[in-house]
């Protein structure tokens, strides 16, 4: 090659060397470096050059937060990031096992709350039902009131036969277990026994009122008998008797 | 740290080594950000592509070839690279007060404890230093801003002619310099 041919390429070395060589004169330069041997050391050189230009650059110590932030892209940060992602997926799974066990059971325990509440409104509503009934009889002209002494309670039977209805208001019933109720006997004259009824002594109330469940006319009847019987009643008395009631 | 460690830790690196990999970070980590923040001229700017660096280290190490040189100038290329395209993605913004002065770039004297095998660098370093102004601004536009010759004659508002004519002439004073060292 000509001197005056390999010069202008020369030139542009360094400046190619440095990355500073304008786009459209590249390709001549790059063509050239295939053939020239002399020309590719001397590239090779300044190649070290700005290799140097790189390395001369004083240190600059980065925030230690650089650091903490690479670490966490690394995978093994990734793998960590994961199971505590699963922990707390399976800390959620089970928080909401226990949340529908919870639930369950407050379910449970409303529905017995309901249900207690229903029986409490049952009985009140009894209450107020043999209360109206004593009121109603207290106004008939044909009503007797029959008084309960001795034994082991007190109280009145009132009786209205004119309109079949019977009702028995009475204090200091004793106290019954919880498998005891007692049970009303309605006695004909000839001894026959019918069941007028079981009731338990209203809580927290001072007198027990209790309609009598008449199968047949009251007429048909000639007294009345209580007595402590099993839980459900039964078919004839078999417990001891409280108290008894002529007509 | 020997080059013997040096080529172990690139090894296991590119292996999947973490600790290996933070090891390398720890020990170049400030020439890498020396560089990313020289080109950029702002910390947090810089600090994203000293970043961007390092995972490029963690996903290409196997690339790395000690046959055909040195370890550092490679890794500090990816890296001029990375800030280099960061800083034409940030061309829209206003640039730095100082972009354009590139006197600055050389005011700070590199620490003088280091070690025996940056003498060479540090002889390039202190032959940058003693370029006239102008042909230092050449480098600094062409090498750490990116800028090819004719968008140096167009910044500086130089002849082409000049500016190539400054620029060949550095960069041989920096050859003689680095052959002397």
């Amino acid at each position: 090659m000509m001197p005056d041919e390999h010069t202008p390429f020369r030139e542009n070395i360094p400046a190619y060397a440095i990355g500073a060589l304008d786009g459209k004169e590249v390709p001549a330069l790059q063509t050239h470096l295939e053939t020239c041997e002399s020309c590719r050391a001397e590239l090779a050189e300044y190649r070290l050059l700005t290799d140097s230009l790189l390395t001369a650059i004083p240190p600059k110590q980065p925030s230690a937060a650089l650091r903490k932030s690479l670490q966490s892209r690394l995978p093994s940060a990734q793998k960590l990031a994961r199971p505590s992602w699963t922990f707390s997926l399976r800390l959620s799974r089970l928080a909401l096992g226990f949340a529908v066990i919870a639930l369950i059971v407050l379910n449970v325990v409303s529905l017995a709350q309901l249900r207690q509440i229903q029986m409490q409104q049952a009985s009140l509503m009894t209450q107020v039902e043999n209360a109206q009934t004593v009121l109603g009889l207290m106004s008939s002209p044909t009503i007797q009131m029959i008084p309960i002494s001795g034994e082991q309670a007190s109280g009145a039977l009132l009786l209205d036969k004119g309109n079949n209805k019977a009702v028995l208001v009475i204090q200091n019933l004793p106290d019954l277990t919880e498998n005891q109720v007692y049970q009303i006997w309605l006695v004909k004259s000839d001894g026959g026994r019918d069941t007028g009824g079981l009731f338990r002594p209203d809580s927290g109330e001072t007198y027990t009122t209790k309609v009598i469940l008449s199968p047949q006319s009251i007429s048909n009847y000639v007294r009345i008998g209580v007595t402590v019987e099993p839980a459900g009643g039964s078919d004839a008395p078999t417990g001891e008797r409280v108290f008894r009631v002529e007509f | 740290m020997t080059g013997i460690d040096e080529s172990k830790l690139i090894a296991q690196v590119a292996q999947g080594n973490e600790s290996a990999f933070l090891a390398l970070y720890d020990r170049y980590v400030s020439r890498v950000h020396g560089l990313t923040l020289r080109i950029l001229r702002d910390p947090m700017l810089a600090e994203e592509a000293t970043q961007d660096t390092f995972l490029k280290l963690w996903s290409r190490a196997r690339q790395y070839l000690a046959e055909r040189g040195p370890f550092l100038p490679w890794l500090l290329t990816i890296a001029r690279h990375v800030a280099l395209d960061r800083l034409r993605l940030e061309a829209r913004r206003p640039l730095p007060s100082d972009a354009n002065d590139p006197e600055e770039m050389w005011q700070q004297l590199p620490d003088l404890n280091s070690t025996a095998e940056e003498t060479r660098w540090r002889s390039v370093y202190f032959a940058v230093q003693s370029l006239p102004n102008e042909q230092r601004h050449v480098i600094e536009l062409a090498y750490y801003q990116g800028l090819s010759q004719s968008e140096i004659a167009e910044v500086l508002g130089w002849p082409l002619g000049t500016v190539k004519t400054r620029l060949r002439a550095a960069m041989e004073k920096l050859r003689e310099a680095w052959n002397e060292s």
